[in-house]
């Protein structure tokens, strides 16, 4: 990321800041690389897509801020990342102050983490070769996190689905596949829920 | 790029990214969902991830972006994330067959 601020059409100084302001590595990742190549309406609307996701991850977790103070449900959704995301569904049994505690310590662990790696990324460019493919890194700790999310079959299901409609779909402009394959899986996870309820049923 | 439309550009997609965020949280929080809704919400992580293990995996450059190493490198991180539920080993597990698969591939 730090690498990729380092070479974008962006001052050096609002790449670093949108480290903070826009805190989601992905859609932070394409405002750097398409800044100045694309316009601004663009730019704007693929992050919004990119981000998208969040909106489902905002209500899957609705629930477990429920009974959290007021100014927890307007400052905890800021440190609302992939990984915040999946911790948080890991520890389906936290609530109250043992869920705040935890929940702040991952986000703030992550967000200065983070902000140390973009700031050595920008300080010493492209210092890691090609070669180690770190890129591929965040791939597989997403699969990870897939892996250990899935509680049920139905869940397989949704996560099989998503990628093969992913993957199918890849040649659609501003990563839109990500989303309809992220849509498809939901909806497969839904309709095997429902057969897996009616064979408990029966 | 100017200064003034990089800086407005970030500041309106990290507006855009917070209430994406926040939007459902504050609104729903107070209330109930249903067991229905609950269920089908649990496929919505493996869902959405899955679809960006793919995306980030493929780039820009469509199915192109896709390689062997790096299938192989998913495929048995998965494999070991299922069987220890344990995410470290996973990522280890995953980056050495990343390397290894990529350096067999380029001395045969």
């Amino acid at each position: 990321m730090g690498v990729a601020i380092s070479e974008s059409a962006m001052p050096g100084w609002v790449g670093w800041l949108s480290s903070s302001i826009i805190w989601a590595g992905a859609a932070q990742f394409a405002t750097v690389s398409l800044a100045g190549s694309v316009s601004w309406l663009t730019l704007v609307a693929t992050a919004a897509i990119i981000n998208s996701r969040h909106v489902m991850y905002s209500a899957a977790t609705a629930s477990r801020f429920a009974d959290q103070p007021r100014w927890f449900r307007w400052v905890g959704p800021y440190l609302l990342i992939d990984q915040v995301f999946a911790m948080t569904a890991a520890v389906p049994d936290l609530s109250g102050r043992r869920f705040r505690r935890y929940y702040v310590a991952i986000g703030l662990f992550f967000w200065v983490g983070w902000h140390i790696c973009v700031s050595l990324g920008m300080a010493a460019g492209s210092v890691v070769p090609e070669s180690w493919r770190l890129g591929t890194a965040p791939a597989i700790m997403f699969a990870g996190f897939v892996v250990l999310g899935i509680r049920r079959w139905p869940g397989a299901v949704a996560a099989v689905v998503a990628a093969t409609v992913c993957a199918l779909t890849l040649g659609m402009p501003n990563r839109l596949g990500l989303l309809v394959g992220a849509i498809a899986g939901v909806a497969a996870g839904a309709m095997a829920d429902t057969f897996a309820a009616r064979a408990d049923a029966g | 790029m100017s200064t003034f439309s990089a800086l407005s550009a970030v500041l309106v997609i990290g507006l855009i990214t917070y209430l994406s965020r926040a939007g459902l949280i504050l609104f729903l929080a107070g209330r109930e969902l249903s067991s229905t809704v609950v269920r089908a919400l649990q496929n919505v992580g493996p869902a959405v991830m899955s679809a960006l293990v793919v995306s980030i995996l493929a780039g820009d450059e469509g199915m192109d972006g896709l390689d062997l190493p790096e299938l192989a490198a998913i495929s048995l991180a998965v494999f070991v994330g299922w069987k220890t539920r344990n995410l470290i080993l996973t990522l280890v597990v995953g980056m050495l067959t990343l390397w290894l698969v990529a350096a067999l591939l380029t001395n045969v």
